[in-house]
């Protein structure tokens, strides 16, 4: 009986032990919903290949826990159904343990139920979800919206002696969200919103939205959204002789410097601290987007650094929750990403709590134009 | 700038961008006239023009002209490549025209995925003809690219008119036109005329893509917003009538111009669509009516 007792414990051992190796081996799933292509595809490609790198990073030096990172990438060509169909793939066929996804913010609300109901946290690129269930999953990484509006607020107040500005905007919700903010707070900031405009993706001319500011008196034009139609914008004023400004949102430089060439200095753009990071003082801040720059550059070159930054920023901050956590269950991490505070990314310090999934409190944002081709701070 | 001169302003805004869909509306003309046949590929062929121009400029310096000719060129070669290996091949098996439609549909879509594979999908765009500040008169402005556009419309305007009036090849795709049979039965060959149908339409698409690039971008899924617009333009101008098509085309773009003032932004697309929609209901067949 004794015998039996302990060849029962034996095995029962064994199988723990294997188990436990099993699981260290399994790797951990990354599942990234991204536009790839489409009009957010500089965007979302730069954020997850810097998901990517970070994983590699992490499992050069031996990953999570022990557990090497597999990044799952679907492409939702930039269009929310897209990418309700990719995150359901990616919860029911590759089973991935978290979401770090891309900017499509209407493809990230859209899934979000699904996400939910299989308990995975999302660490987003996108602004938030606004139902509570849905917001209780999902973290993001970039700016508070209104940051990226009063930045340029601000300098139109403090720099220039603008006070009539027009809005345009697309109809994407991170776009909308701004428009409205920028409608609220522009009389803060000594400024008079005398026309709001709405344009789509794939409008060829902005023309008639333009003009119209315009004729309402608007002396600068604050563009709220990103993709090709910051060019056309450009163009259309530059053709109609237009005396304005143009204030436009985050974007990757690439897309930008065509429009810095078309309008010269009157065009302006906000800009995170990766893409005017020559111009930034020594400290935590220069030296962490230091730490991300020299993989990112060893391996892309000059590619902008502004979204990939907050990619290689949300696989570092998974990994500290993991870590806190001492677990790689999903509703442990969700409540270890909630505790993280003075977490050093490379836009920022992020500030999670339960009450604020938006990590970033203070605002990191700079105004720049191009001088010489080159991104530098709005003087 | 007052009401007056603001309304101008956009209207002539507006008649740009109609010429652009009205000479992708030729298009849809032209092909249809020589064949029966409803090209949804038009839309393609204006996103090749712009494209390959770019590519040419861009990357290989070449000169504009010199790579706006060479676009064209090769846009007319890909679209005798479609006309041979995908429209013929039906069209001899008298294939419906839902199965026309939808053949040529799958061309654009295959089109702007071999673009995005070359290309990429990053928009792109040309510089404008002639860069200087827009000529003025009094408050209205007037780009030298929307000259450009205008003049190049009225001179292909005018050279179709003496191409389907003066030459042999003009005279035989009008007989074809008119009556297929009949033409054929006079020692025309229609296939030919079908081929040269698909050659000239994706002419005018590449040269409209490369006029309004300059005022825009251009990327591998732009044609099919244009090819959407051209075709209202042609059933507006009445279906098979180029001139038509033309109008159509400046009547599509005054109206979503005109739709930003009067509506909204937000309604510019649905506003003048339902305002073309009104316009069909009073006058069915056209402005110029249907061709026979």
């Amino acid at each position: 009986m004794r015998k039996i007792a302990m060849i029962g414990m034996f095995l029962a051992g064994s199988a723990a032990a294997f188990m436990g190796q099993a699981n260290a081996a399994e790797a951990y799933k990354i599942g990234i919903s991204a536009g790839l292509t489409g009009y957010v595809a500089t965007i979302d490609r730069a954020w997850s290949d810097a998901v990517k790198l970070a994983a590699d990073h992490l499992n050069a030096q031996g990953g999570i826990m022990g557990r090497q990172i597999e990044v799952v990438v679907e492409d939702n060509k930039s269009e929310p159904q897209a990418a309700v169909t990719s995150y359901k793939k990616m919860i029911s066929s590759d089973q991935v343990d978290i979401f770090v996804s891309g900017c499509v913010s209407a493809g990230n609300f859209a899934a979000a139920g699904n996400v939910v109901r299989a308990k995975l946290p999302m660490v987003l690129c996108s602004i938030l979800p606004t139902q509570p269930d849905h917001l209780k999953w999902a973290f993001t990484m970039i700016p508070p919206p209104r940051f990226e509006v009063e930045v340029r607020l601000k300098y139109l107040q403090d720099k220039t002696q603008i006070k009539k500005i027009g809005v345009i905007y697309d109809p994407s919700p991170y776009a909308t969200v701004q428009k409205t903010i920028a409608e609220k707070s522009a009389a803060n900031f000594g400024l008079e919103v005398v026309g709001i405009e709405q344009y789509k993706h794939d409008e060829p001319d902005l023309s008639a939205q333009i003009n119209k500011l315009k004729s309402e008196g608007a002396q600068a034009i604050l563009k709220m959204g990103v993709g090709g139609t910051t060019l056309t914008a450009a163009k259309n004023i530059k053709q109609l002789g237009l005396d304005m400004l143009m204030l436009t949102s985050l974007e990757d430089v690439a897309v930008l410097k065509p429009v810095g060439d078309v309008l010269g200095d009157k065009f302006f753009f906000v800009a995170s601290p990766a893409q005017v990071y020559q111009a930034l003082p020594e400290g935590a801040l220069k030296a962490e987007i230091d730490q991300f720059l020299k993989p990112w550059r060893a391996k892309f070159g000059d590619r902008d650094p502004n979204w990939a930054g907050r990619g290689w920023d949300g696989v570092m901050l998974i990994k500290r929750a993991i870590e806190n956590a001492k677990s790689f269950e999903g509703p442990k991490v969700r409540d270890a990403i909630e505790k993280i505070a003075g977490f050093q990314g490379t836009t920022g310090i992020y500030n999670f709590s339960p009450e604020n999934h938006q990590g970033l409190t203070e605002n990191p944002l700079y105004l720049a134009q191009f001088k010489g081709g080159v991104a530098t701070l709005a003087q | 700038m007052n009401e007056i001169s603001y309304i101008i302003q956009v209207l002539v805004s507006g008649l740009g961008l109609g010429c652009i869909y009205g000479l992708i509306g030729i298009g849809y003309c032209v092909i249809y006239n020589a064949s029966g046949i409803v090209n949804f590929a038009q839309g393609a062929f204006v996103m090749l023009g712009g494209m390959i121009t770019q590519l040419l400029l861009w990357n290989h310096g070449v000169p504009l002209l010199l790579s706006g000719a060479i676009a064209v060129a090769c846009v007319v070669a890909i679209a005798i490549v479609i006309e041979r290996i995908v429209v013929r091949p039906l069209w001899d098996r008298n294939a419906s025209t839902f199965v026309m439609i939808l053949a040529t549909l799958a061309v654009q879509i295959v089109l702007e995925g071999a673009t995005l594979l070359i290309a990429g999908d990053q928009p792109k765009t040309l510089p404008v003809f002639t860069d200087l500040p827009p000529l003025r008169i009094g408050t209205v402005a007037i780009s030298y690219q929307l000259i450009w556009i205008a003049a190049a419309s009225a001179v292909i305007i005018f050279g179709l008119a003496a191409f389907f009036g003066h030459t042999r090849v003009g005279k035989a795709m009008r007989a074809c036109a008119i009556n297929r049979e009949a033409a054929a039965l006079q020692g025309i060959r229609v296939s030919t005329m079908l081929m040269m149908a698909f050659a000239l339409s994706a002419a005018l698409g590449a040269i409209a893509g490369i006029l309004v690039t300059p005022t825009q971008v251009t990327a591998f899924n732009v044609g099919l917003p244009f090819a959407i617009a051209g075709f209202i333009a042609a059933i507006v101008g009445g279906f098979g009538r180029p001139f038509g098509a033309f109008l159509g085309g400046l009547a599509l773009g005054v109206t979503q111009a005109g739709a930003v003032v009067v509506f909204g932004s937000g309604f510019k697309s649905g506003a003048a669509l339902a305002v073309l929609l009104i316009f069909l209901f009073v006058r069915p067949q056209g402005i110029l009516g249907t061709a026979k």
